[in-house]
């Protein structure tokens, strides 16, 4: 297992440098440059060849992509910001990420606690009422879009019922470990909202998954095996049926994961959050080249590492599933 | 049995987890520690006098926090507000954007400021200036009691006066192509050596040579307290641009230890009414007040606290949850589906104020490109523009429909003058179109309106797509793009087939002066020059009134200008003049200024009704 683990880790470095090179290659593809304008305004050809020399952007492509690699793998150093100059990529991705995962995490967390249970009651009832009502609430948390749902709780909560802040994020830096929160009662108030929100939809459809997944394992042999030599039904869905059955859940908790701990631009703009996912956007309306290479470069990392978790996972769920 | 002891086991961990950190937490939060501060002071209010000078001896003054038991328990009057986004950059030279400029205001002086009432070029950090008598020398002399400030921590640190060779730094540093501040190009239309060093190639140039066009810029200190610019030629309204951020004093033993993490709170000196506290970046800021700021006995506020909040639905519900004082710049304003219920509200209708902003919103024709390379088709399709039922049907903001590019509030401006501009007029815009031998529309290409992608310019676009559809029965095809490509396809440069036949565009002013508008936009070598507009006898006018120093004789000429621009040639077809849409609670005094630049110093809250009001 050690070893496989290694050798995916070490073909993930290619894989790494080859999406560098591709969303590289693409920035400069899209018309207009970092330094084309300055707000609602465009800048004479003087300014912006002193802005290009300034960041290196008069040298030839190749070499501006070489300088990038050798700045990361020597230096850490994913580069400076276009538009902030007080701060590089690192300090953007050092102040964002950390909330961005609590709030992705806490999500994630919120989904399957209520996403697997849903799911486990409107499989095992299948067809009768509750799965009827677990489906229906299914169906509309994965079609009200977030940015729908933000404002409403915010309307209910906050401005209706005033039990909660309308926005903001109730922690700051430093964290513990680098990126958990002191959970004080402001850090809880803040996060509600936001967890829901974003939450939600993904507990929806976590539910469907694990509704599918578990009426198809419920027909196998091995249920019917469990059941004809006498075993308890709860012990027959947790033991048997359900460890089965989370395979599809998890296989999609991977790029999910990976989706939310990097930042949702529409759930942390409606609430205030200070967060990663508004960079993905930025970046690349500002043309910030480093900022655009920086967060798409986390985003993978963290997506290569899920995938790999994933995978590890599968051989617990199921015994056949082996690495060597 | 086994799976619930351990998921007890897990459970209790978990608590005991939560009751310690959650004990850290509390712990750790800060202590309200009221400071008062011994400064002696020697209010001699100098207004239209140059002062001897007598150097300081002492720099470094540490002023420290007194606890006073009795202050310590009350809260410092803080201004709850938000920020639209982040400021880009809190660093005078490469300001470009309003939320950065409105930050500056608070926290570094100018040499010059605006009345927020009259909008006049009034003293700041220069008590009085002088004109030579061609007009090219100005010569500023600067009050003496301005200081350098640093917060490290809750220390007040006093760094020392500010000088006429911080004002000369401040210039000289924009200006430096090694700096490349993207409005280093400004003054280079005005001051002498601005251009030849602000654009020069860093590449091609010795240190010597470059050393020497620093030299050569028309920034001098002559002494301690007075700086003297020396101007291309006459720039009447040239006292207007020292408000600019680009033209403040700046630290440099500050920026030369830090470089452009200079402004970091901690680490930035700034001499204004406030001080920077914090800046959680992407967060918040906080500024408190200055209290070694000359003024500092006239500043009421003492806490400025600004998280920043991306979505305008969100301020507006913060407002009416009480989390905010007020809702606008540098913040949001009511959002557009909010204001027929903001209008019809009994409380906020009261607390809602709408006030001219100083920028134009228009539809500029591509005067190069065939068919709108016809005065006559652009004349018919600026006619055919409803711009009052646009403003009351759609934006609602009580924006006033314009027929001049430079709006009102700037100096040469000519809004409102019914002889100048184009307004909606349905027969004309027909007879017109027909003369132009396209009647009822016939013949005419298909035309193309092109908008950056918004949901607000979208729906203008689309409305004013209808009338032109309903007064002209001509078919505009409506096409977005991101906004870079979109500055990119309308650059003057750029190929006219790439162009759209007609675009939006706005302008916002920096400073005062017909000068920034149709100069800096109109001029037929100007960069913002998107409407192709080159008319020689234009060009003409603009820089004839860049040097002509009397009033009546430059507003004139800008305003012939507009009646070319507007008239005879109809290159753009102005919209509106922009509002600005506020709210504010009714325990807070807001004077605010057209240009996005308050001065909150001026700002006063009554405290006891807004803790009343929040229940703080």
């Amino acid at each position: 297992m050690a070893a496989y683990v290694v050798r995916r880790l070490f073909w993930s470095i290619p894989v790494l440098v080859a999406l560098l090179l591709a969303v590289f290659l693409l920035m400069q593809a899209i018309p207009g440059g970092p330094f084309d304008f300055a707000g609602e305004r465009s800048l004479p050809e003087a300014v912006i060849a002193n802005l290009e020399r300034r960041y290196g952007l008069d040298k030839p492509l190749h070499e501006q992509f070489a300088n990038y690699l050798k700045s990361i793998v020597l230096e850490g150093d994913l580069g400076p910001s276009f538009r902030q100059r007080n701060r590089s990529v690192n300090d953007i991705i050092g102040d964002s990420f950390p909330i961005s995962a609590q709030l992705g995490i806490l999500a994630i967390g919120l989904a399957l606690l209520i996403g697997i249970p849903a799911g486990i009651v409107a499989a095992l009832n299948h067809n009768r009422l509750p799965d009827y009502v677990a489906s229906f609430l299914a169906i509309l948390g994965v079609s009200i879009p977030a940015l729908v749902l933000g404002p409403v709780l915010y309307w209910l909560f906050a401005l209706k019922l005033g039990w909660l802040p309308v926005a903001l994020w109730g922690a700051e830096k430093p964290f513990f470990l680098g990126f958990l929160p002191m959970p004080t009662a402001k850090f809880i108030r803040h996060a509600i909202l936001p967890t829901v929100a974003l939450g939600t939809g993904m507990s929806a459809s976590i539910a469907r998954l694990t509704r599918a997944s578990l009426l198809q394992v419920i027909r196998e042999d091995y249920i019917r095996t469990a059941r004809a030599k006498g075993l308890r039904e709860r012990a027959v869905v947790v033991r048997h049926a359900l460890k089965n059955s989370l395979i599809p859940v998890v296989t999609v908790l991977g790029p999910m994961f990976a989706a939310v701990v990097t930042g949702t631009i529409v759930i942390e703009s409606v609430f205030g959050i200070p967060g990663m996912g508004k960079y993905f956007v930025q970046g690349i309306s500002n043309r910030d080249y480093p900022v655009i290479m920086g967060v798409t470069l986390i985003y993978a990392v963290i997506l290569v590492l899920s995938n790999l978790l994933v995978d590890i996972t599968y051989a617990w769920l199921d015994p056949r599933i082996r690495y060597s | 049995m086994r799976t619930r002891s351990r998921w007890f086991g897990a459970l209790a961990i978990l608590t005991i987890l939560a009751v310690v950190l959650s004990g850290c937490g509390s712990a750790a939060t800060p202590q309200v520690v009221k400071e008062t501060v011994e400064v002696v002071k020697e209010v001699e209010k100098v207004v239209e006098q140059t002062v001897e000078v007598v150097k300081e001896v002492e720099v470094e003054v540490v002023v420290t926090a007194t606890p006073d038991p009795a202050a310590a328990a009350a809260e410092p009057v803080t201004l709850d507000f938000i920020f639209g986004s982040e400021p880009p950059t809190l660093d005078p030279a490469l300001t470009e954007d309003t939320t950065s400029v409105w930050v500056v205001e608070q926290m570094f002086l100018a040499l010059t400021d605006y009345d927020d009432d009259t909008l006049e070029v009034i003293p700041e950090l220069a008590t009085s200036w002088d004109v030579s008598e061609d007009g090219t020398v100005y010569t500023f002399h600067m009050r003496d009691d301005a200081k350098w400030v640093q917060l490290v921590g809750d220390e007040v640190v006093e760094l020392g006066p500010v000088t006429a060779n911080d004002v000369v730094y401040g210039i000289l540093r924009t200006l430096d192509p090694t700096t490349a501040a993207p409005y280093s190009y400004v003054p280079t239309t005005v001051l002498v050596g601005a251009e030849e060093f602000a654009f020069a190639d860093t590449t091609a140039l010795s240190a010597e040579e470059l050393q020497a066009l620093r030299d050569g810029v028309g920034a001098k200190a002559l002494d301690d307290y007075t700086v003297e610019f020396t101007l291309k030629q006459p720039a009447a309204y040239f006292p207007a641009m020292t408000s600019l951020w680009i033209f403040r004093p700046q630290p440099q033993a500050t920026i030369d230890e830090f470089g452009d993490r200079w402004i970091e709170p901690g680490l930035i000196v700034t001499n204004g009414p406030y001080l920077l506290q914090e800046w959680g970046h992407g967060s918040h800021l906080k500024l408190i007040k200055n209290p070694l700021w000359y003024d500092a006995d006239q500043v009421q506020i003492e806490v400025l606290n600004a998280p920043i909040v991306a979505e305008a639905s969100t301020g507006m519900a913060m407002y009416e949850n009480g989390e905010i004082d007020f809702a606008g710049d540098p913040g949001w304003g009511p959002p557009l589906p909010d204001m027929d219920r903001v209008k019809a509200d009994p409380v906020l209708s009261t607390e809602l104020a709408i006030l001219p902003r100083l920028c134009t919103y228009y539809f500029g024709f591509v005067n190069t490109k065939a068919p709108m390379d016809d005065e006559l088709v652009r004349k018919a399709f600026s006619y055919a523009i409803d711009r009052q039922t646009l403003i009351d049907t759609l934006l609602k903001g009580e924006q006033v429909p314009a027929n001049s590019f430079t709006c009102p509030g700037i100096f040469g401006n000519v809004g409102g003058d019914p002889e100048v501009g184009l307004l909606f007029d349905p027969e004309k815009a027909r007879q017109t179109l027909a003369d132009a031998g396209y009647p009822n529309g016939e013949g005419l290409p298909p035309i193309t309106l092109m908008i950056n992608q918004s949901e607000a310019h979208l729906q203008i676009a689309q409305a004013i797509q209808a009338m032109w559809k309903e007064v002209l029965n001509v078919e505009v095809i409506l096409e977005q793009q991101e906004w870079a490509v979109y500055l990119e396809t309308l650059k003057p440069d750029s190929p006219d087939e790439d162009k759209p036949h007609i675009f939006r565009m706005g302008w916002c002013a920096d400073y005062l002066d017909a000068n920034n508008w149709l100069a800096d936009v109109l001029h037929s070598n100007s960069t913002s020059n998107y409407v192709r507009f080159l008319n020689p006898e234009f060009d003409a006018l603009v820089e004839q009134a860049q040097v002509e120093s009397d009033p009546a004789v430059r507003a004139d000429l800008y305003r012939q200008a507009e009646i070319i621009l507007n008239n005879d040639v109809t290159a753009m077809a102005p919209i509106y003049f922009y509002t600005r849409i506020d709210l504010t609670k009714p325990y807070l005094n807001r004077i605010v200024n057209p240009l996005s630049m308050d001065h909150v110093w001026k700002w006063t809250i009554d405290w006891e009704a807004k803790k009343a009001a929040t229940g703080r």
